[in-house]
């Protein structure tokens, strides 16, 4: 615990001042709980995807805020997002992460419910001195429940703006890295990577989201190894910092948009399945969008305030505390693409990613560096306005920025400021 | 040298960050292998803590040894492990398979680390010594969410 100088009571409305943020934003257990309530049990979350639960009966532990969820495959094949908790005493009615059940039997007194959520048997329901209402006790479900191309979304609050609202432009970007499958399908079916850091939850996004500022100073020896064995450098890829990649969108959501940015052309001839895969993209996406996807990086996004997008995987954010965060990530395949595709793809990701990884974990120190740093209270303002005289509005609502500017954390923190002040969504 | 005796010269040169040395105990058909699933062979298309082949290994080393990576500036002195447990599982002609246990202490900025776990090593005989033909390490905590490990377990 911190002891924090501050003004009783807390103004919440005085974290977030353009340009500048206060570090209690990511320190103060006092905070961190006004976003559980303001942010975590109000918005849409991330919850996974249909992929991971193909079957009937399948099913995964994932939370909310702070929040034990289930996502199940029912019996009927629908999908449904459940409070993991029993209606008799609130024991966990399923503690395996993951795995197929015809029912949840709650291990306490073996209530038993179906993949579908009735109350299939209170045991020892005789004792009852009524008629039990067995329709009276199935698992809760959450209360809004949505899903974009497969992405399961859910939200603890009753009522509030639809998953399509939330997402509003973003799910133009969320098409850039799903269609990149020939069949237009993601698949997330080969595992996850868990990664806990003893740092606040906003570092993952905001560091995930703007590789090229901090890229050649954390990750040179990753960028140079890479180029070793690929024959790309990518480290001299944005040299000249191009403009309009950094976006804030609204909703909070941030992208770092690499389509105006051609990879160098990879050496050698392309293998026959990466020539089977381009023949296969150019047939469902004719040949200048072909191009376009396979010539450039897919955008890099995040989907407030849990869903990230980075090359190769979907990294989800878990708070623990104001200064303890899980976060977990999915390798993406893509869906009828050739296995060496594939396989290329996974192979791209462990050498980036994961705890043993040569890229993230620079990441994840800094993150661990920085709540230390943080404790220092002398001047309490964090600095975000690189690029801000350049900013420009977009189309779509959000704003743009060079390849290196702070555009996507304003962004980011002007939505923060708004649902903790209580006045959006 | 005994298996046992290798086990320890192995544990040593990770334990103080002699990642050259390491890396030339190994054959170059090598795998080094730590899954999240124990049941895991490392040939299904899934995503594992390590899954490195020789080549893979060597950008390990490479990177490890840069000095620019930033989870090990401080760890140099400050980790030890314990092997123990032994148990040869093949002793046939040059090949020699080892299990064992480890237990893992490592001191950073603000606190201990423990890691622990049971190392399957697949030997060949070379000259006086070993070199490792396979590794794999399954940790007690594979499955659940695990801090950074910038070292060589």
């Amino acid at each position: 615990m911190t002891t924090e100088v501050k003004v009783p009571p807390m103004d919440f409305s005085k974290l977030v001042d353009g340009s500048r943020v206060r570090g209690s934003a990511y320190r103060d257990p006092e905070i961190f709980q006004r976003e559980l309530e303001q942010i975590w049990y109000k918005v849409w979350v991330y919850i996974g995807h249909e992929s991971e639960v193909p079957n009937p009966g399948d099913f995964v532990r994932r939370q909310i805020g702070l929040q034990p969820v289930l996502m199940v495959r029912g019996d009927d094949g629908q999908v449904r997002v459940f409070y993991n908790r029993c209606r008799h005493r609130a024991n966990l009615v399923c503690l395996a992460e993951q795995g197929n059940a015809a029912k949840f039997v709650c291990p306490y007194h073996a209530w038993s419910y179906a993949n579908t959520g009735e109350l299939l048997e209170p045991t020892f329901d005789e004792g009852y001195d009524y008629d039990l209402d067995k329709e009276q006790f199935p698992l809760v479900e959450v209360a809004r429940q949505d899903s974009y191309r497969g992405l399961v979304f859910a939200s603890v609050a009753e009522e509030g703006i639809s998953l399509a609202e939330h997402l509003g432009p973003v799910t133009e970007f969320l098409d850039l890295f799903m269609d990149l499958s020939p069949e237009g399908e993601i698949e997330l079916n080969a595992g996850c990577q868990k990664v806990r850091y003893k740092g606040n939850w906003k570092y993952m996004p905001e560091n995930s989201l703007e590789g090229d500022y901090h890229g050649p100073f954390i990750h040179k020896i990753a960028f140079d190894l890479y180029a070793r064995r690929s024959g790309l450098d990518v480290s001299t890829l944005h040299e000249e910092e191009i403009p309009d990649v950094i976006r804030s969108l609204p909703g909070g959501h941030m992208v770092e948009d690499y389509r105006g940015a051609p990879l160098a052309k990879r050496p050698g001839e392309p293998s026959p399945a990466r020539k089977d895969y381009i023949e296969k993209m150019r047939a469902r996406h004719g040949d200048e969008k072909a191009e376009q996807m396979l010539g450039t990086m897919a955008p890099l996004l995040y989907v407030f305030p849990n869903f990230i997008y980075v090359m190769t995987h979907i990294r989800t954010v878990q708070p623990i505390s104001a200064s303890e965060t899980n976060s977990y990530y999915f390798p993406v395949m893509l869906k009828g693409a050739p296995d060496e595709i594939n396989e290329n793809r996974l192979s791209d990701h462990q050498f980036m990613f994961g705890s043993a990884g040569f890229v993230s974990p620079d990441d994840v120190e800094i993150m661990e560096r920085n709540q230390v740093g943080m404790r220092a209270q002398g001047d309490d303002w964090l600095f975000i306005g690189r690029g801000e005289h350049r900013e420009r509005e977009m189309p779509d609502g959000g704003r743009s920025g060079f390849t290196m500017d702070e555009t996507h954390l304003r962004g980011f923190w002007r939505h923060y400021a708004s649902l903790m002040n209580g006045d959006a969504e | 040298m005994t298996p046992e005796g290798f086990l320890y010269h192995e544990a040593q040169l990770m334990d103080e960050l002699r990642f050259q040395e390491w890396l030339d105990l190994w054959l170059e058909e090598g795998r080094y292998f730590v899954p999240i699933d124990p049941e895991s062979n490392g040939s299904e298309r899934q995503v594992a803590i390590i899954n490195d082949d020789y080549g893979r290994l060597e950008q390990r080393i490479d990177r490890l040894k840069s000095g620019s990576v930033l989870a090990i500036e401080e760890a140099r002195g400050a980790m030890r492990r314990v092997v123990s447990n032994v148990v040869v599982t093949r002793d046939e002609g040059d090949s020699v398979a080892l299990e064992s246990n480890f237990i893992l202490g490592i001191a950073r900025s603000a606190e201990q680390q423990f890691w622990m776990g049971r190392s399957f090593h697949d030997l060949r005989r070379d000259g006086d010594g070993f070199r490792i033909a396979a590794k794999k390490v399954l940790l007690i905590n594979s499955r659940r969410e695990i801090p950074l490990l910038q070292f060589l377990i």
